[in-house]
């Protein structure tokens, strides 16, 4: 049982159609990557999924709960308010900008989702807090600010902070985009050690690299639709379609 | 070079600043231990000069004479005669320390001395309506600007006819109709006294005000932050309260602090509704001793509460910005 399902899925922003027709499953434990030129629709896709957009039309299943079944942005889907937050709650999210909250700092950052909708005891928040800062590698960044940190490190903080909801599924939007060259690196390690662990895992990335090695399914995205979706191997070695082959041709 | 101005300024500027803030102290404590003094009405006789009682004689002829302000009200409890009460008037409870003739600087010390006890009592009610006129602004003011921002059928269009109506009459007006004009439409609308009057009225109208800053300021959030709360499992009033606004915190303060010397300064306009502010206090006593000197005591109280709140609001900047 996929513990992402979508079908049908349709996005437009007033006339302008975003996504047309997309279809995805994604399998527990699975890391699946998008790829493909920037308008694609990539990023639009993964935000339609946690609700940071509302979809047009179609249908999204997450843990097996049907949580949008829309037409005409019309949900059908007959499920509570308070039951489609408790499943959004599984998805985590980094951005490509980050987005710390900068009047706080990176220990605040972290504990403040688990105890303010987690109800966690504070101190348990703060003991897993320290402990998924550490995984990320800035035990010693506990009470700096946000501001004071580098672009890869606010990632991290960022990711660290997203894992404290303890989610089923990550969402990643382009996370190195944003960075500096030589700052790709420690990002990506992170999420490298995330898949090992076994996260399921949406990864928007223009870092062919890192697809090419951890991707257990490869999406490509062109103009609104899933042009090809496959192995890294097959996507990579042998596309099918002439655009990624183009696309691969230019990136790589 | 820059380290040698970075030094140098604050040493000397500090120097200067305890100077002034230690006569400043010190002119205001003998003011507050002076205003606590009650007057010994025979102490007072005693104190008066001889060239002032052949003036109160003459001036006690005048039948149509009278006293104004607190020097009635003072008339009025302890039944002293009007002769009495021009006295205190023109000496102040300090008279009967210090009488008040002599050279000229010394007579505006001493008449300094003597009017400080009703200026600091006026300049008390000045701060006191501020506070609290700011306070319940600043409170308002939140809950009118997310009402402004959000698309609550009745909330938006009230809190945004509120803001045009309250920013689009004169503080003034709003301050009569709440002392004047409610008692007329029911008189269970009377307010107990001219204080929570000018309090109602300032308030509502700091509320207005105060909501285009705190809009603004939630406004320029970045959109990020909404969606990293969003995403985070953030309902709209926790991402507001918890994320948004803290962050708003140092935005404001400089709005609020123009703010705070605005309505410390628009106080004055409560003098017409009669009220003992520092304003009403200066035009009192210029009336009865028609000292014009006395506007210069007034206006460096002026100048102290708006040079000790820009201080605060100034500090109070610094510590929300550490995270910047």
């Amino acid at each position: 049982m996929p513990i992402i399902k979508v079908e049908h899925l349709y996005k437009n922003f007033g006339n302008l159609e975003v996504l047309k027709d997309c279809n995805l499953e994604v399998n527990e434990g699975e890391v699946v990557c998008i790829i493909g030129p920037s308008g694609g629709g990539k990023s639009t896709f993964l935000r339609s999924l946690n609700h940071l957009e509302t979809i047009t039309s179609g249908k999204i299943w997450i843990d097996d709960k049907l949580i949008d079944d829309r037409t005409h942005e019309h949900n059908h889907a007959k499920i509570s308010k308070k039951e489609t937050e408790a499943v959004l709650l599984e998805l985590g999210m980094c951005f490509q900008r980050f987005n710390l909250f900068p009047h706080l700092t990176v220990l605040q950052n972290v504990m403040l989702a688990p105890v303010d909708i987690r109800k966690m005891p504070k101190d348990e928040a703060k003991a897993l807090a320290k402990d998924l800062i550490a995984r990320v590698g800035l035990s010693d960044k506990l009470d700096e600010y946000p501001s004071r940190l580098s672009g890869g490190q606010q990632q991290r903080v960022a990711i660290a902070r997203a894992l404290a909801m303890k989610p089923r599924i990550m969402l990643f939007d382009e996370p190195t985009s944003a960075l500096d060259p030589e700052l790709v690196g420690e990002v990506l390690q992170v999420m490298k050690d995330l898949a090992k662990s076994g996260m399921t895992m949406l990864v928007v990335t223009h870092e062919i690299g890192f697809a090419r090695e951890v991707a257990d399914k490869v999406v490509f995205m062109y103009d609104g639709t899933m042009l090809e979706t496959g192995t890294p191997e097959k996507i990579f070695n042998s596309p099918d379609n002439e655009r990624t082959a183009a696309f691969l041709n230019a990136v790589l | 070079m820059t380290d040698m101005t970075k030094t140098g300024k604050p040493a000397g500027k500090s120097g200067k600043t305890r100077i002034v803030l230690i006569i400043l102290a010190v002119l205001i404590a003998v003011g507050i231990g002076l205003s606590f003094t009650t007057p010994n009405l025979e102490d007072f006789e005693n104190a008066v000069p001889d060239s002032f009682k052949e003036l109160e004689a003459v001036r006690a002829t005048v039948p149509t004479y009278h006293n104004y302000g607190f020097i009635s009200d003072y008339v009025m409890t302890k039944k002293v005669s009007s002769v009495s009460a021009e006295r205190i008037s023109m000496l102040g409870f300090a008279g009967q320390i210090i009488p008040t003739d002599g050279s000229t600087f010394l007579t505006f010390t001493v008449n300094c001395l003597n009017w400080f006890p009703n200026l600091i009592r006026g300049a008390g009610t000045t701060v006191a309506l501020t506070l609290v006129s700011v306070l319940v602004g600043i409170f308002l003011s939140v809950f009118l600007a997310l009402g402004k921002m959000s698309h609550i059928p009745v909330v938006r269009p009230f809190c945004r006819a509120y803001i045009f109506f309250f920013r689009g009459t004169p503080l003034l007006m709003q301050l009569f109709f709440v002392w004047f004009g409610l008692p007329l439409i029911n008189p269970l609308l009377t307010l107990q006294s001219k204080f929570t009057a000018a309090c109602i009225a300032f308030s509502l109208n700091c509320g207005a005000y105060c909501a285009e800053y705190v809009r603004a300021a939630i406004e320029s959030i970045d959109k990020g932050q909404f969606e990293a709360a969003k995403a985070l499992g953030f309902g709209y009033g926790r991402t507001m309260f918890k994320i948004i606004i803290p962050q708003t915190y140092k935005r404001v303060i400089p709005s609020f602090a123009n703010e705070f010397i605005m309505v410390l300064k628009d106080a004055s306009l409560t003098s017409i509704i009669a009220m003992e502010d520092l304003s009403k206090a200066t035009q009192n006593i210029l009336t009865s001793t028609n000292q014009v000197s006395v506007y210069i005591p007034a206006m460096a109280l002026y100048l102290l509460m708006t040079w000790a709140c820009t201080k605060l609001f100034g500090a109070l900047e610094e510590k929300f910005s550490i995270y910047q």
